[in-house]
């Protein structure tokens, strides 16, 4: 365990040289990372716009906004943390290169999982911070304690899931030859997270709870720090992540197992 | 310390006619073939050998190594690697063995060499004392100097590979599968690389399986070959042999102080190349020493040669006769 922690601290380490190396994309990430704030919010006064719309039933302006500053958040984590390690998956099959990561004597998912973190991403931690105080002046009051604490585990377990759909979508790439298709799918599906679960009715709901959780990575959060949230939904949750990523990690090393190589 | 027997690696490839119709039926009903990428290979390697694996294009050669390095499990058949099964991928084994593959590179490119080493440290859990003493003695083998610290991407590609071999070699492993080391380097580099691969198999002890387009390479550094071809071995044993085998003659070169006729030269063996004052011949290796004699004896002869036919010719030869033969077949 501890050489594990060893080593994502090189692999942060070489992520923060090459961060220095283009410091330029600091500018143009906390630009993207404003543009995108925006992009975010702006539906929400569409929404809300004006007082003869209805909103998003059970859903204040302010509440709604929670919601879009955890889609923020998790968003920064899915381009920092999570996308760019994980894309790289696809170039090492692509180009062989796989063959020098499974022949490294630690875990390959590991290995591959934290290769590469875009730490300027940060940024939006800090525009997340931002949109989550002006839904909290709008609603009147702030996050209790209790609702704060499970929030981050609910952040947690949304990081696991999203992590486990994405392992899942790059163990696709050992077979599928263009693996884009489904890495923009992804993308957009996920960007319905941005909207209160509420939003979605029948079969599309289904699929955005079970299938893809989305619910649980931006509503349940929120929920969380609004104080509304259901602690058997925390427990199911949490249950829900596990089983996701243990699946993940099943497939996942199913797919090493056929692994062919490229090229020679 | 190499072992493989019976080793096969079986693919089921989807074949299809060129043209639209095929492509569309092709939607509906695929067509399967059986790729026979390697189909039965047996051999063993003693501790320290240095062995050549040769092979024209698509023989087998890069798909057994990648089973006797782990990343590809056979069909059927059985490798072994220092007592380890490679497939396993048990990080024992792995700390024991290094691949570099000439067309890939595994140093981070916007970062200088330094920074992959260090990763590779840590992830091979290499003692800080062994990696500073082991990094300084490939420094100086590899006469690496200030390349480590220039981001890859502004090293030329023979620095660029050198820096990958040590990269490669900073856990110290006892078996390197190297294939095609010296791919697209110039003749001085070249020699440079294969002087380090021998001086570390020296001095370290290692096995090493090298596979190499460059004729040089294999003659400088593998007393002993393995040839396949696909997928199946058709020779094992020391390079003289091969070139015997294949050859049976010799080159025999003359350099006259006075015109000599094609006649009189052509007594000797089968002329290759003749001119008044020069004669290169093919001379069976028994009759060698009587050719010289006579052509001493009967010729005015200035200077002469004896030698081995270029190995590219032998290889060259070897695999357009198995090419024939399985064209026959």
């Amino acid at each position: 365990m501890t050489r594990y922690l060893r080593l994502l601290g090189l692999q942060l380490r070489t992520s923060a040289l090459l961060a220095a190396q283009y410091r330029f994309d600091f500018f143009v990430d906390a630009a993207i990372s404003l543009f995108w704030t925006a992009t975010a919010v702006v539906p929400l006064f569409v929404v809300y716009g004006e007082e003869t719309r209805p909103g998003i039933p059970g859903w204040s302006f302010g509440e709604a906004l929670v919601v879009t500053a955890c889609f923020i958040l998790l968003q920064g984590v899915l381009d920092g943390a999570i996308n760019p390690g994980l894309q790289a998956v696809i170039d090492h099959i692509r180009k062989g290169t796989l063959d020098f990561v499974l022949l490294k004597p630690a875990d390959a998912q590991f290995l591959v999982s934290t290769s590469r973190f875009m730490l300027w991403r940060v940024f939006s931690l800090v525009t997340s911070g931002i949109v989550f105080g002006i839904a909290f002046h709008q609603i009147g009051h702030g996050p209790s304690v209790l609702g704060v604490l499970t929030a981050l585990v609910l952040f947690a377990v949304a990081t696991l899931l999203l992590y486990s759909l994405w392992i899942l979508i790059i163990s696709a790439a050992f077979i599928v030859v263009k693996v884009d298709n489904l890495t923009y799918l992804f993308s957009s599906i996920f960007d319905a997270a941005r909207w209160p679960s509420s939003v979605f009715r029948g079969a599309v709901k289904f699929f955005f709870t079970f299938v893809i959780p989305l619910a649980v990575m931006t509503t349940f959060p929120a929920e969380a720090l609004l104080g509304r949230l259901a602690p058997m939904t925390l427990v199911s949750s949490i249950g829900g992540a596990f089983v996701f990523a243990a699946v993940a990690r099943r497939i996942w090393l199913r797919s090493i197992g056929h692994y062919t190589s490229a090229g020679g | 310390m190499i072992r493989l027997s019976g080793l096969r690696k079986h693919y089921r490839v989807h074949k299809r006619p060129p043209g639209l119709k095929a492509a569309l039926k092709s939607l509906f009903k695929r067509e399967y073939e059986i790729v026979k990428a390697v189909d039965g290979i047996d051999f063993s390697i003693s501790p320290g050998e240095r062995v050549g694996f040769l092979g024209p294009n698509g023989a087998g050669k890069t798909t057994t190594l990648k089973m006797a390095s782990g990343l590809l499990h056979p069909t059927s058949g059985e490798v072994t690697v220092d007592g380890h099964t490679p497939q396993k991928r048990e990080n024992e084994f792995l700390k024991k063995i290094m691949l570099v593959m000439g067309q890939k590179q595994q140093l981070m490119w916007d970062l200088p060499p330094a920074d992959t080493y260090e990763l590779n440290r840590a992830i091979y859990d290499v003692p800080r004392a062994d990696f500073t003493k082991r990094l300084k003695e490939l420094t100086e083998l590899l006469e690496l100097g200030e390349l480590v610290t220039k981001p890859t991407r502004q090293l030329s590609l023979g620095e660029r590979m050198k820096c990958e071999l040590a990269g490669a070699l900073i856990h110290g492993p006892k078996v390197l599968f190297l294939d095609e080391p010296t791919i697209g380097l110039d003749v001085s580099m070249q020699v440079a690389m294969r002087d380090f691969i021998r001086r570390y198999n020296e001095e370290h002890g290692a096995t090493l399986i090298l596979t190499s387009h460059y004729m040089d390479d294999v003659a400088a550094l593998c007393p002993r070959v393995i040839v396949i071809d696909k997928g199946a071995l058709s020779f094992d044993g020391k390079l003289e042999d091969l070139v015997t085998q294949v050859r049976p003659e010799k080159r025999l070169t003359l350099r006259f102080s006075a015109p000599v006729s094609r006649e009189q030269v052509a007594e000797l063996g089968t002329i290759v190349k003749h001119e008044p004052a020069q004669a290169v011949l093919l001379v069976k290796q028994s009759a060698m020493n009587a050719a010289v004699a006579k052509a001493l004896a009967t010729l005015p002869v200035q200077d002469l040669n004896v030698e081995n036919p270029p190995l590219e010719e032998v290889m060259s030869e070897l695999f357009s006769r198995s090419r024939a033969a399985r064209e026959v077949a």
